[in-house]
């Protein structure tokens, strides 16, 4: 991804599979989730607060993912966030659909 | 989590709320951490993580709204804000309630009905593989078989399944210490209840060797029986009671379940076939009732061929009893309700539909006006940005409210609607056709409710949607308006109204009418001073022909003599209904008709002052007397429309007719000719062709005793009829001793009961539908308060508004009446269909209720058009 200073906005339904992918190794609370997105991102994609929380209680309403209180890196209460079975094949499903769809998107853009 | 976070989020949700709070402050926090680890101050770093979050509430609410189970929260909550408006108006919500409580209690009680008559399957297991047999004659169509034809059947019924039969009777029951009682006894094949697939509660069923004559003094006694006149004993079984004189043996007393009225629940108890081999293979008396139960492979249609077939061979083996006859079959539970069954039920269920129409448009039209005072309310929430969903859901919420509300009180309607058929429908033995609401029933209200709710959610509902926000806004706080489409719809609603409430009035009294003329005929005889009962003699103590006569003849004789009493005469059939006794006959020095074409009238036979007893004229000749008896020569007396179709003009008197039975044929003498006799039972012809025969020339031991009293009132020789014919015989009871017209209403409840329900609805439906009407037309005159005070202001008389108003409500009613007129008239014909036996009236009654209608239109106008025109124009234009 080139790098860019200027953050662009989420495409509508990729924050989803950013936050199930963000959550493959390790459970994480909403605002690591952010930060998370962020780094992987090199600082291009920045997830705001507002969708977020919304995004996160709508996976979480469809079994994807499951919370439970823990503590954080400060000694904090936090809500950590973690894939379910079904979360992960959903994010496989979502990635193979990414894949797919860039791809032909690519074809399309490189195409003559 | 142990908890579902969906069942959590919809019971813990304050639990929920604290952890999204909790979440949202920790994220912060991290933020401002974050923050102040890049080097801001402490102060700083609050708030950039405040803004950078964006609005926490806001970002709160669109979480809350990603749970799924937000709709039910959302809808609970327009619930609880329904009920609070809807406390908050007692009268509206009242009547709204009652309105469709009355609305659909009628309509579950006619679904209980319907239940109870049609749907309920027959307590038979493999009931549809039950059928009943037939053998039609071209006098009637579900004719019964001679035991001989039975016989031939049963033996070559191995390709349809099996079959059983049974016979149709009374017997008197006495035990020591008790008045005899006569009681419906039917004899059965003892391979009935195996057929049906039902057993006795106690004891046995019947042994095959009990079907054979000499071995039959056994006997089975329903539930019913068993309980009221035995007490329920449990050591019932082997006890003796006397039947017709006769000791038999109770060896078994069948369950409750089986006791369904509408089939054998109303026979008392049964007894084995008991045929002599003489009956058993006689082909020309035709009194069993066959039913047949299909093997697991055969269908409807193959048993069906197979019974026609059967039916076409015995009919070519077999002329002399069979020509003419075709056999066929029918499914037992399609037998349940009866011939007019369907079409009462269609009446009913039509009737008490316009009922709930009449109350939906009622309920329909105050939601309306509800929401209509209330549209500013709806224009501010629009204005503030409430989607369409949102303003439609509390409207709805409300007729939700308010339909379930109507539906648990139309479950009391219901109810109680049903335990009065219950009670009206107890016969004299006790017997019972039970409504009950089950689970059905239950089904059917929430149904109904919830059906209802939509529909009428839908109206108001509307209006609020099509509402003009800066129309409405504007027009200040008058809150209510009246845009030109919901006068419209105002004005759709009352026409509606009229219309309906037009078919049901039309039908209810066109029925009712003919009911009431059917129930009140006495042509051709005189209920006025009348008294009978049913005597039957057993074949035990009067053993030949010339027991009964003398029976019979003393009988009269006695009762003659009591003092009040004019006349008395036995018969084998009183006037009041049809009877079912038909007669073949031919006409002497006529050439004979063909077999199975021969001529046939209904027969009585009759003792010698019956004439004079049930007051038949006689139009020429004379009656029967003392000396037509059995050694005398044969004697008849016709009725006047048998005499027209027989000889045309000519005087009947001394012609002679041929009695055709079976083989045996009688001449007798036509001695007089009698007035046409029309019974209160609705009969295919107008009249019938009527023979009367002197009963002691043709002795039954079934008879009906008349008595007419001179001049005092008929019910108070009751008792000494009573004791006369105890005098005669201990043993002998007296059945249904009633006067005629007592004896008629007892007969004729179920036509009762359909008139009172057909009144209620009637009732019903025109109250409903005068409130509705009126309630309209006062809200579109008070709305119409500002038009009028212009108008006065303008010159106009206080008597042209008040014509105003009433020409328009007049206007609506005869448009209203004019479209049900044409349903109304569809009503009348269908009912000329379904029963043919019936006349109805139909002009009178129409133009009656049109009459009616305008009438109550009028009534309607004319309060709101008293108060339009008393308007103050001053002080009606200053509130503008």
């Amino acid at each position: 991804m080139a790098k860019n200073s200027e953050p662009i906005d989420l495409l509508q339904g990729t924050l989803d599979l950013l936050i199930l992918k963000a959550l493959q190794y390790q459970p994480m609370h909403g605002f690591g989730i952010s930060i998370r997105i962020r780094q992987m991102s090199d600082e291009v994609l920045q997830v705001e607060q507002g969708s977020l929380y919304p995004a996160l209680y709508r996976l979480e309403d469809r079994g994807w993912i499951k919370a439970e209180w823990g503590t954080s890196e400060n000694n904090r209460r936090a809500r950590f966030y973690e894939l379910t079975a079904a979360g992960r094949k959903q994010l496989e499903a979502e990635t193979n659909t990414w894949r797919r769809l860039s791809a032909a998107i690519n074809l399309v853009l490189e195409g003559t | 989590m142990r908890f579902s976070r969906k069942i959590r989020a919809f019971f813990r949700k304050g639990e929920l709320e604290a952890e999204m709070a909790d979440e949202m402050r920790a994220h912060l926090e991290l933020l401002e951490e974050e923050n102040r680890r890049r080097g801001m101050a402490a102060e700083e770093a609050h708030y950039a993580a405040l803004r950078s979050f964006g609005g926490l509430e806001q970002v709160k609410e669109q979480a809350r709204d990603q749970s799924s189970v937000r709709w039910l929260e959302d809808f609970l909550r327009d619930l609880r804000f329904a009920w609070r408006e809807l406390i908050k108006s007692p009268g509206f919500s009242l009547l709204a309630v009652v309105t469709l409580a009355l609305g659909i209690g009628v309509n579950s009680a006619m679904f209980t009905v319907l239940d109870g008559i049609i749907l309920r399957p027959l307590p038979y297991p493999g009931l549809e593989r039950i059928d009943r047999f037939f053998r039609a004659t071209p006098q009637n169509p579900d004719g019964d078989f001679s035991p001989a034809d039975f016989r031939d059947l049963k033996q070559g019924i191995a390709p349809y399944g099996d079959v059983a039969a049974y016979r149709a009777g009374e017997a008197s029951l006495s035990e020591p210490g008790q008045p005899a009682e006569m009681a419906t006894a039917f004899r059965i094949d003892s391979n009935l209840f195996p057929l049906l697939g039902v057993k006795p509660q106690l004891g046995r069923t019947f042994r095959p060797a009990e079907d054979v004559h000499g071995n039959d003094r056994v006997v089975i006694l329903s539930q019913r029986v068993w309980q009221n006149r035995f007490g329920g004993r449990a050591d019932i079984i082997g006890h003796v009671v006397r039947i017709d004189g006769e000791p038999h043996e109770i060896v078994g007393v069948m369950p409750a379940s089986f006791n369904d009225w509408r089939h054998f629940g109303g026979i008392d108890f049964f007894r084995p076939l008991g045929l002599t081999n003489e009956q058993a293979a006689d082909r020309h008396a035709t009194f069993l009732r066959v039913l047949g139960r299909r093997s697991g492979q055969v269908t409807a249609p193959e048993a069906a061929a197979f019974v026609d077939n059967f039916g076409a061979r015995l009919a070519r083996d077999f002329p002399a009893e069979n020509a003419g006859t075709a056999w066929h079959v029918a499914s037992l539970q399609s037998l349940v309700a009866g011939d007019n069954g369907p079409a009462t039920l269609a009446l009913l269920i039509g009737l008490s539909g316009c009922v709930l129409l009449i109350a939906c448009s009622n309920l329909a039209n105050l939601l309306l006006a509800r929401t209509m005072t209330r549209a500013r309310e709806f224009a501010i929430r629009a204005a503030l940005g409430a989607s369409r969903l949102q303003l439609l859901r509390p409207l709805i919420a409300e007729s939700v409210l308010l339909a379930f509300a109507g539906g648990a009180c139309a479950i009391l309607v219901a109810q109680w609607f049903g335990d009065w058929l219950t009670l009206r429908s107890t016969a004299d033995n006790g017997e019972q056709a039970v409504f009950t609401l089950d689970l059905r029933v239950f089904l059917w209200t929430l149904g109904a409710s919830v059906v209802t709710a939509i529909v009428v959610g839908v109206a108001p509902a509307l209006f609020a949607l099509r509402l003009d926000l800066h129309g409405t806004l504007k027009s200040g706080a008058r809150g209510t308006i009246g845009g030109r489409h919901h006068q419209r719809f105002r004005r759709i609603l009352i026409v509606g109204q009229f219309a309906i409430a037009m078919v049901l009035l039309a039908g209810a009294a066109l029925f009712i009418r003919s009911l009431n003329e059917i129930n009140h005929r006495r042509a051709g005889w005189d209920s006025t001073h009348l008294v009978s009962g049913s005597v039957l003699l057993s074949p035990a103590k009067y053993a030949t022909a010339d027991m009964i006569e003398s029976f019979q003849r003393q009988a009269v004789q006695r009762l003659e003599a009591l003092p009040g009493v004019a006349s008395a005469s036995v018969s084998s059939f009183t006037p009041y209904f049809g009877w079912p006794d038909a007669q073949k006959f031919a006409i002497a020095g006529r050439p004979p008709p063909p077999r199975g074409q021969e001529p046939v009238a209904a027969i009585n036979r009759v003792s010698p002052h019956y004439f004079e007893t049930v007051g038949t004229r006689l139009l020429a000749g004379r009656g029967f007397v003392g000396q037509d008896d059995a050694q005398a020569p044969r004697v008849l007396v016709i009725n006047q429309a048998m005499a027209r179709g027989l000889f045309g003009g000519e005087n009947p008197v001394g012609r002679r007719l041929v009695l055709l039975d079976g083989t045996a044929q009688t001449t007798a003498e036509i001695v007089g000719m009698a007035t046409d006799v029309v019974s209160v039972v609705p009969e295919m012809k107008p009249v019938s062709w009527q023979i009367y025969q002197p009963i002691a020339q043709a002795p039954r031991p079934r008879c009906e005793v008349c008595v007419r009293t001179a001049d005092i009132a008929p019910a108070t020789v009751i008792d000494s009829i009573r004791a006369t014919v105890a005098g005669l015989d201990p043993d002998l009871p007296v059945r249904n001793l009633k006067t005629a017209d007592d004896t008629i209403d007892r007969a004729n409840y179920q036509e009762a009961v359909l008139r009172d329900m057909l009144s209620s609805f009637a009732l019903l439906g025109l109250g409903l539908a005068s409130l509705g009407i009126y309630g309209v037309i006062a809200r579109a005159v008070s709305q119409r308060t500002g038009e009028f005070a212009i108008r006065l202001a303008l010159g106009a008389s206080i008597r042209d508004i008040t014509r105003l108003v009433l020409l328009d409500g007049v206007k609506q009613a005869l448009l209203g009446s004019s479209l049900g007129l044409i349903g109304a008239i569809g009503v009348a014909q269908f009912f000329v269909a379904s029963w043919p036996g019936m006349h109805f009236s139909s002009l009178p009654v129409l133009v009656g209720t049109t009459l009616l209608l305008i009438l109550v239109a009028l009534l309607a106008c004319w309060l709101p058009s008293r108060r339009a025109g008393r308007v103050d124009a001053m002080v009606a234009l200053r509130a503008e």
